[in-house]
């Protein structure tokens, strides 16, 4: 055969090689995940992740997004701040992804500019309020009440809960957090907040990054009166302090944020956990909403053996605000980041069955919802006591 | 007043912790000369395996902490044959270089079989407080005070009195001069890695039995008790035995006192610029042995 | 290459490169590298880009610890002092970036001076520790200096800017990186053939004789450290340059063990050791994501499961090179040669 001939044929096979993959390249939707699976917020990183890649399989199984499939690129970024920024690149660069899943605040935070720059929806589960401004980060979307909110919420409780003691005069609260973004999110919001409504915020205790012992931090609050704690770290720190508190024979009313409360805490504190509140934006495992079912099932059949936590189903009310997301840009023909974010902000009241409170979005106000779940452990188990509504106004935006 | 003397007897309490764990650090600098970063992958190895043992496997806490003790030594010897043994002769830097490789590699054998989601540790303690003067204290800190200062007396009369303990000193002091009077080097690693595996364990159950919760994150508590050896001395039994309380007293005082006003942080950072201070005074540490050049 | 000596004057004794080989070669080498961006994809150049920048930074820890024999645990806190310092020049005062880069590095240079003080009273692990008390030191301040360096959120850095020219992306700010690193590593290379240079090995060597033979031992030790920070400060402001945003969360203890890695698997001493240690720590982790990528394509539920084992990979990769190849990636690198040289005559 003549060399031009053996090209031809070799052309074509190339051609027909590819054709299949261009072919089911086109039927998928390629989304980035970056997670934290072995780093310092891995013990809630990693249930996390398993209830977002769990939910991609369930929406796969269940017609995909109009047909087509997600794939899922998730990696492991171990909180290092490098390689969040390479796996960035690598997604929006090399895997030409339609917007990502992130994580934690170290993450959103390191690339906030560049999701903006790049116009690729950015969904994180760092619930700080900045992210909620669309005119500083419009890209930026999260599914929960912001950290801010949380923390106003919290303290409408603390209010209602010394008028129901009996209380004189204004609560004692103090804040307890770790030294980083992730700790300090919502804490000008609260203090600012509790000015407002009489609260005095009396002392600000940071827990340095694995601490073991949390005494000489309690110490002073005890000598100053505190009555209320609310605790900003992961779950492993609040039962840290949990211990502590007990100790000293401190009978100060603790609440967390929604990493450090959820079946995990009840679990390693026990008996010190009872009385403990916490925001929960998304219900606990297996709370018999309509959106559970699914849940539960795709856990019981992939991960059978492993006990489902709030982190999980966080993962998958995620998956399921945002695949609804790329279902409304795929029909309107827009599978891209700016049409990927417009259709985000199409979503009002949108429901996730139950599994969180509904979310809104808008072009101008990215705050999914201003209704605060507080949780309370009673005996070893979490209980609703109260939904708290914050005014969506528009002066609190983004703080 | 009694907050400052709550302050310094959580100091002494929680130092006592420090120093279970920093006598094996000099226990393995005291033979070999090499710091080991690896300390705190031991601890919480230990911990998990004794875990496992009382949780998984039912087996009363007495036993499962003796069986805990025998594996630590077990993974002290085959860490020593393994990894230290190539890397006899090799200047001091590379050996640390060594140590961190396996405390990396150690934390993810330990992420790989017990994930790193917080889980609870049996309560080997009872749970109510002991009163010491204006302080309750955890009854977990009395049982390592108490270990602490047994040690302590075991580790003087072993180092002083045994064969095995002046061995170990000599071969600190020159490799070759005491393989020429017939010292089996190799013998001593081996032993001194096992010791302090086991001290490690020790501190480990109790900690984790402290903080009634056990991850893996545990293990940065070995990097904490660098400054805690540096200060009282890398060779010095004593100076572990007592830089434990010391630098724990230091932690509390700078936590209670400077950060309320430097907004907190002030906990982590005091108590290393108070040891480089110590340090410019006693270059050696408060009781480390003076190196005396010669060219 | 030559085999044997044939050194006929002191200037020929003293060259870097001893025949026009290795010269043609390094040349070849710097235009392919010249090349790259035309051809590489960008996550290519970010890790391209990160591997210069450790190189120019293991290349400093070198400079203080291969060369000189000081144990240095403060590299991180040292690139994070030319990170915030270039936070602060270049965005707050908006200077252009070769003002910038080597203000920096006089900054970290000045403070690299000050926690090199210790260094007269203390040698080996005691001055190691010292070096890490200088980390939390560091740590703390950029936490707390809000108004310079942004405290715990971090700080954003605009892109290099000079004279009009723009560098926003990684192929913009990979030819500013690669002339730096390149003309860093002659100027640290031909340090070592100075007065000052000897000085630092004669201190490493046994710093008692040293200082008996007229060399000012701690005069060379801070010397040490002012031109190890130098070299780390310009790294941390190249930085902060590419990553556009850092924190304090970007500088933690582990980085700085991960750059003692680098020089120690290197090779100590060596500035050749200094580029081997820095591509392979920085490539380790790629390799490792790539090759479970691969295999995660074919079981998505691996990923959870592989992620420990990349870093229980990591840190078996580095004890084997360490129990084989003690003296590092550079003496093997000249065993090689060496061989080469001779061959077929071995001995």
């Amino acid at each position: 055969m003549t060399p031009r001939k053996n090209l031809g044929i070799v052309l074509a096979a190339a051609i027909a090689a590819l054709v299949p993959a261009w072919a089911t390249a086109q039927q998928e939707i390629k989304v980035g995940g970056i997670f934290d699976l072995t780093g310092v917020t891995s013990d809630v990183g990693k249930p996390f992740a398993q209830g977002v890649q769990d939910a991609v399989a369930w929406v796969n199984e269940n017609g995909g997004i109009n047909g087509k499939k997600i794939n899922l690129i998730g990696a492991d970024y171990a909180y290092k701040i490098d390689q969040a920024r390479a796996l960035y690149k690598k997604f929006v660069n090399d895997d030409k992804v339609v917007m990502i899943q992130g994580w934690g605040t170290g993450d959103t935070e390191a690339l906030k500019d560049f999701v903006g720059q790049d116009r690729i929806p950015y969904f994180s589960a760092s619930f700080s309020a900045p992210l909620t401004d669309p005119s500083k980060f419009p890209y930026n979307f999260f599914v929960a009440p912001t950290y801010s909110d949380q923390l106003r919420s919290w303290l409408d409780w603390v209010k209602q809960d010394y008028a129901k003691a009996g209380g004189k005069g204004k609560p004692k609260v103090a804040f307890m957090f770790g030294d980083n973004a992730y700790g300090k999110s919502p804490l000008a919001a609260g203090r600012k907040y509790a000015a407002e409504i009489g609260i005095d915020v009396v002392d600000e205790a940071v827990l340095p990054p694995n601490f073991q012992d949390a005494t000489s931090q309690l110490l002073t609050m005890k000598q100053k009166g505190v009555e209320y704690a609310y605790i900003n770290v992961t779950t492993t720190g609040v039962s840290l302090v949990l211990r502590d508190a007990k100790k000293l024979g401190m009978n100060v009313k603790f609440g967390s944020n929604p990493y450090g409360f959820s079946e995990a805490l009840v679990a390693v504190a026990g008996p010190l956990a009872e009385g403990v509140t916490g925001v929960m934006p998304h219900v606990p495992y297996g709370t018999p909403v309509p959106g559970m079912k699914n849940v539960v099932a795709m856990h019981d059949k992939l991960r059978a053996g492993d006990k489902g936590d709030a982190m999980y189903v966080r993962g998958f009310t995620y998956v399921m605000v945002w695949s609804e997301a790329l279902k409304r840009a795929d029909k309107a023909g827009q599978l891209n980041g700016p049409g990927v974010k417009a259709a985000t902000e199409t979503m009002a009241d949108f429901s996730t069955g139950g599994l969180s409170q509904s979310v809104t979005y808008t072009p101008t106000d990215h705050r999914p919802t201003m209704t605060t779940s507080i949780y309370q452990v009673q005996g070893g188990k979490l209980v609703k006591i109260g939904d708290f509504i914050m005014p969506r106004t528009p002066e609190w935006l983004g703080l | 007043m009694e907050f400052f003397l709550q302050l310094v007897l959580n100091g002494i309490v929680v130092g006592s912790i420090y120093s279970l764990v920093g006598l094996g650090f000099v226990v393995i600098y005291k033979s070999t000369s090499v710091l080991n970063f690896a300390q705190g992958e031991f601890m919480v190895l230990g911990a998990y395996v004794c875990l496992s043992l009382t949780v998984q496997y039912q087996i009363p806490f007495f036993w499962a902490f003796l069986m805990t003790l025998v594996f630590s030594a077990v993974l002290g010897l085959v860490t020593e044959r393994l990894i230290l043994r190539p890397m006899i002769g090799e200047p001091v830097i590379s050996l640390i270089m060594v140590t961190l490789g396996l405390s990396s590699l150690l934390k993810a054998i330990v992420q790989a079989i017990w994930g790193t989601e917080l889980r609870p540790f049996p309560n080997i303690f009872p749970a109510d407080p002991v009163n010491i003067g204006p302080l309750p204290v955890s009854q977990g800190y009395l049982y390592s005070l108490v270990s602490v200062a047994i040690l302590l007396v075991i580790f003087t009369l072993f180092f002083k009195y045994t064969r095995a303990g002046v061995a170990m000193r000599a071969t600190a002091f020159s490799q070759q001069v005491s393989l020429s009077m017939g010292i089996s080097v190799q013998r001593i690693f081996a032993l001194a890695w096992s010791i302090a595996a086991v001290v490690s364990a020790i501190g480990g159950v109790l900690l984790a039995g402290v903080r009634g919760g056990l991850d893996g994150a545990m293990a940065f508590f070995g990097l904490k008790v660098i400054p805690v050896v540096i200060l009282g001395g890398l060779d010095s039994i004593a100076g572990a035995i007592l830089g434990g309380p010391i630098m724990g007293i230091l932690e509390n005082l700078a936590g209670g006192y400077l950060d309320p006003l430097v907004g907190g942080g002030a906990k982590e950072v005091a108590p290393f610029v108070i040891l480089v201070l110590i340090l410019t005074i006693k270059p050696y540490g408060l009781f480390g042995k003076i190196k005396i050049e010669r060219v | 290459m030559r085999c044997g000596d044939f050194r006929e004057s002191y200037a020929e004794d003293m060259a870097l490169f001893d025949s026009a080989l290795p010269r043609v070669l390094l040349a070849g080498l710097l235009a392919l590298l010249l090349a790259l961006p035309q051809f590489a994809t960008t996550y290519w150049l970010d890790v391209m880009n990160r591997i210069f920048i450790a190189i120019i930074a293991a290349a400093g820890l070198n400079v203080v610890t291969g060369y000189t024999g000081l144990i240095s645990l403060g590299t991180a806190a040292f690139l994070a002092v030319g990170g915030f310092a270039t936070a602060a020049l270049a965005g707050k005062a908006g200077l252009p970036f070769v003002v910038v880069i080597p203000l920096s590095g006089l900054v970290t240079a000045a403070v690299g001076l000050v926690f090199g003080l210790p260094s007269l009273r203390l040698k080996g692990l005691y001055l190691a520790v010292a070096t890490l008390a200088a980390h939390y030191i560091v740590e703390f301040t950029a936490s707390h200096w809000e108004s310079v360096t942004g405290g715990v959120n971090g700080i954003s850095i605009p892109p290099a800017r000079f004279a009009g020219l723009e560098l926003k992306d990684d192929r913009g700010i990979y030819y500013l990186i690669l002339p730096v690193m390149v003309g860093l590593l002659f100027f640290t290379k031909n340090l070592f053939r100075t007065k000052v240079g000897k000085a630092f090995v004669a201190i490493r060597d046994q710093d008692i004789s040293a200082e008996v033979m007229g060399v000012d031992v701690f005069r060379y030790k801070l010397l040490a450290f002012a031109v190890s920070s130098f070299l780390i400060g310009v790294a941390g402001s190249l930085l902060a340059y590419q990553a556009r945003i850092i924190s304090p969360e970007n500088f933690p203890i582990t980085l700085a063990i991960d750059y003692l890695g680098m020089v120690i698997i290197g090779g100590l001493g060596s500035i050749l050791g200094s580029i081997f240690g820095a591509i392979f720590i920085t490539l380790l982790p790629e390799t490792l994501r790539l090759a479970t990528d691969a295999m995660g394509n074919y079981w998505p539920g691996l990923m959870v499961i592989v992620a420990p084992i990349k870093a229980g990979v990591f840190g078996l990769v580095v004890i084997l090179f360490l129990i084989f190849e003690p003296d590092g990636m550079a003496a093997r690198w000249n065993h090689v040669k060496a061989y080469w040289k001779l061959y077929p005559f071995s001995y």
